[in-house]
């Protein structure tokens, strides 16, 4: 490749890395306050993940009176999320988040977002589970999708610069701070370097290093692993939510809201297991309870043929499914087949939510200076052991406004950063892509990666114990070899998505062993996270995060105690 | 089952058909089968995904000479005839090819806009008439402490157009689009009618002579090509002829 230009570099007082509801809110903000914001994404902005949310958005706003006629509250929220979290939330990031919730809504809807309605036209909200009160905000079962075509309306209204399938592939650090990133522009193949005097990382999850995701295809949690390989530590990587219902065959998400409306789980004989698990909230159990419940009942041999049950939604009518639930009767017909005015649904877990991820304090702030991060790649943390539904549009929107406040505050008077870090390290990154590409023959990228996927399923799914998980770390440890001789076929600069496929299973794969090292190391179980070998929550010794730190290529954990000061913990009924 | 796909290599300009045998599984969608097509045969094989879910309106391509989303479209539906469906002619539905639909799905890229590789389009052409229409909320008056009130059934009518993912599938439809490339198209007209009628606005009717041209609302034909390959049922075709009925009872058509 000799010859070549040199690599294009672009200078803003802002980048933002990631278009979803965290990127785009935060963007908004950052605009706002007069900063040259740009945001740099590798899909359309439309097309990221966010889009996908169905239920809603939970708020306080205390429109839909609770069962005794009592109201919501802010404090109320605040209780669910931490007893929902297993205590493992920081009560002040909660506290921030509920106080801020009501605030978020309100000022979605002032953008523009239709949200659903109650008689009266106030905002209508339905009740999701682990929740005291209906709480959750929604528009249809489209209310990702809505606040998103809101958002994305008003960075366009702003003129904020786009960079659209740009695929980042590290973050530049010079004296101590995170001055820019590199990308590869998928149209061309060429790296371009980008100066900032912050970057904001709001990339999203890692769902995909599941075979068995709700996520969409791209999640593949680059932005946590440019973080770790940028120097800072990932917080609670071992806790995964897996959703209860997800559609068998594509692991569609079938939104709790279908369970908030009334509809109700059978197992093979028939029997409405929810009342052995949770015989107060039934089916509207938080997701770690169900989902566990349903894994139990497979196990059990009172599932389907396949490994599924049903979610029967049948005695609610075909008004009110039509009327209250139309994706989710769109997705049964057009992804099974099935019409669930007349038919149960089949439903698996599957996994669906990052918990833990970039350590962050509640500024958004990384350890290392000029780096936040927001939304479902950060870890603040809010979520703990378990998220609430509805629970994380809202971290997005509000952190999303919040960090971009605290950016806006630390940058005041900083100096536009130097180029040469950029410039140097666009120039390496080209390098190295050019050497991957290089390679003439090796192991094939798409076979280690549905092993990874594979892998983490059954070793690091819904049920744990250190026996399958040191099987699992040897397993990964095997793929990570293999991964040392991978090459592509195609050498082409256009549009060549093996390699960006080749460039996120990198990062797959070191999440991976991030999340298989932390999960072995917690000897509990708690939220999301479920140790057969260690059944019992253990506050005296894990009442705490895990932090993970890259230190010479090794993964090294540590442990940092839980912030509480509201509530106690104490065992979690539902 | 064989796939049939166009491809295109933008360094020698080359266009040409592949044939690719795969093995089809119950359910299988399109998109499915594309990357069977990327893991087993070919890497080099380009296509847009991200949700896999018909949500995020990235996967919108010509199979069997109508566009749709190859996320939610069943190989096995295809192949049985139950997908066929009438649309009123455009050259891009007219490209001679030999392909055996009781056998073979053919998949090509969404037409009316600028090859990048395979089947991956510029969508820019889309959303730079999308942009045209000045898509931002602009509600009437100061905003009030708490939320604006809305009817449902103001709520309702508005669902039909927030409904649009921007898939571009009815742009790729459009007779209209195939030969006026200045026509805005119908998802942009639908959203700018999504603007239109949402309450909250002064709904002085401004909005509607942002597309109040020969290129705007008067160019449709009416085909209704885009309300027929709609994953989502968005009905553009309504909103133009309302805004047109609108516009002309005002007596603010355009002199053409
Ligand atoms: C099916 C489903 C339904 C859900 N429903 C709900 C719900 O009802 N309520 C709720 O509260 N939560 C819900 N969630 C969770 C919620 O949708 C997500 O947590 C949230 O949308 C994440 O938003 P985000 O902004 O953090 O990231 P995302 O929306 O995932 O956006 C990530 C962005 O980062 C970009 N990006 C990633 N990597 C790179 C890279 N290397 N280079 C450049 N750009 C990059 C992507 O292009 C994208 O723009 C749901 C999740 C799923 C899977
Ligand atoms: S109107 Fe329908 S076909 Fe057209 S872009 Fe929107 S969703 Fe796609
Ligand atoms: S991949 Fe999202 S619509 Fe097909």
């Amino acid at each position: 490749m000799a010859g070549r230009a040199e690599a294009a570099v672009h200078r803003h007082d802002m980048v933002v890395i990631g278009a979803g509801l965290s990127g785009l809110r935060a963007a908004i903000e950052l605009s706002d306050a007069g900063l040259d914001t740009t945001v740099i994404s590798k899909v359309l902005p439309l097309r990221s993940h966010s889009v996908a949310a169905q239920g809603g958005i939970n708020a306080s706003l205390g429109n839909v009176a609770g069962e005794d006629g009592a109201m919501d509250s802010w404090e109320a929220h605040a209780y669910d999320t931490v007893k929902g979290s297993d205590y493992l939330a920081d009560q002040d990031a909660v506290e921030v988040m509920c106080r801020e919730a009501p605030r978020t809504v309100i000022e979605l809807e002032h953008m523009g977002t239709v949200f659903s309605r109650l008689e009266n036209g106030y905002i209508a909200q339905r009740p999701f589970g682990g929740a005291m009160f209906p709480r959750t905000c929604y528009a249809a079962d489209r209310t990702g999708h809505n606040i998103l075509n809101t958002l994305y309306e008003q960075a366009l209204d702003r003129e904020i610069r786009f960079y659209e399938e740009y695929y980042t592939t590290a973050l530049v650090r010079d004296g101590g701070r995170c001055t820019g990133c590199t990308a590869i522009e998928l149209l061309t193949g060429r790296v371009h370097g980008f100066a900032a005097k912050a970057v904001l990382l709001a990339t999203g999850g890692f769902g995909r290093l599941y075979s068995r995701s709700t996520n969409a295809l791209i999640n593949t949690g680059d932005g946590v692993a440019l973080a770790l390989c940028a120097g800072v530590p990932l917080k609670d990587m071992e806790f995964i939510q897996f959703h209860p219902t997800t559609l068998f065959g594509t692991n569609i998400l079938i939104t709790e809201g279908a369970r908030g409306e009334g509809g109700r789980l059978y197992n093979s004989n028939n029997e409405r297991f929810m009342e052995r698990y949770a015989p107060h909230s039934l089916d509207l159990a938080p997701r770690d309870v169900v989902a566990r419940a349903i894994e139990e009942e497979i196990a059990a041999g009172r599932g389907f043929e396949g490994g599924y049950v049903y979610l029967d939604l049948t005695h609610l009518g075909a008004d009110h499914i039509r009327a209250r639930l139309p994706g989710i009767r769109q997705i049964a017909m057009d992804f099974a087949g099935i019409d669930p005015i007349t038919d149960p649904i089949p439903v698996q877990p599957g996994q669906h939510y990052s918990m833990g991820g970039i350590d962050v304090n509640n500024r958004g702030e990384t350890r290392l200076p000029g780096l936040y991060a927001a939304g479902e790649c950060a870890c603040s943390s809010v979520h703990g052991a378990n998220r609430l539904g509805g629970n994380s549009l809202l971290e997005t929107v509000a952190f999303g406004k919040l960090v971009a406040r605290a950016i806006v505050q630390n940058t005041q008077g900083l100096p536009a950063p130097a180029t040469d870090a950029v410039r140097s390290r666009a120039a390496s990154e080209q390098e190295r892509i050019d050497v991957l590409l290089g390679r003439k023959t090796g192991e094939n990228l798409f076979a280690i990666m549905d092993d990874l996927k594979d892998t983490m399923f059954e070793y690091f799914g819904i049920f744990r114990d250190e026996r399958h998980m040191k099987e699992g770390i040897s397993r990964l440890e095997r793929l990570q070899e293999r991964f040392e001789r991978v090459h592509v076929k195609n050498k082409s600069r256009v549009f060549n998505q093996a390699l960006i496929r080749l460039l996120e299973l990198e990062d797959m794969l070191l999440l991976a062993a991030v999340l298989a090292q932390s999960a072995l190391r917690r000897r509990e179980s708690r939220g999301s996270h479920t140790r057969t070998d260690f059944p019992a929550r253990d506050d005296e010794h894990f009442l705490a995060h895990t932090l993970a730190h890259l230190r010479d290529s090794a993964i090294d954990l540590e442990y940092e105690p839980v912030r509480l000061g509201m509530f106690e913990p104490t065992e979690r009924e539902y | 089952m064989r796939l049939k796909l166009f491809r295109y290599n933008p360094e020698d300009r080359e266009q040409r058909y592949d044939i690719f045998e795969i093995e089809s599984r119950p359910g299988m969608s399109v998109l499915a089968a594309l990357f069977d097509v990327q893991k087993k045969h070919d890497d080099s094989l380009a296509f847009r995904y991200s949700c896999r879910g018909a949500v995020c309106g990235t996967c919108a391509m010509l199979i069997n000479k109508v566009p749709r989303l190859a996320c939610r479209t069943q190989v096995a539906k295809l192949l049985d005839g139950s997908l066929e469906m009438d649309l009123a002619p455009y050259p891009a539905l007219e490209v001679d090819i030999d392909w055996n639909p009781e056998e073979e799905v053919l998949v090509e890229p969404l037409p009316h806009l600028p090859l990048i590789r395979d089947l991956v389009v510029d969508m820019e052409p889309f959303f730079a008439f999308y942009r045209a229409v000045r898509p931002v909320f602009k509600p009437e008056g100061e905003a009030p402490a708490r939320e604006r009130l809305m009817d449902r059934d103001a709520v309702s009518a508005l669902e039909a157009y927030t409904n649009c993912i921007l898939c571009g599938a009815c742009f790729g439809a459009c007779p209209v689009d195939a030969k006026n490339p200045d026509y805005y198209g119908p998802a942009a007209l639908a959203k700018l009618y999504r603007f239109h009628i949402d309450p909250r606005e002064a709904g002085d009717g401004s909005r509607l002579e942002l597309a109040n041209t020969p290129e705007g609302w008067w160019a449709c034909e009416f085909h209704t090509n885009c309300m027929r390959v709609c994953p989502k049922r968005v009905p553009p075709n309504i909103a133009i002829g309302k805004a047109r009925r609108e516009l002309s009872e005002q007596g603010r058509e355009p002199e053409r």
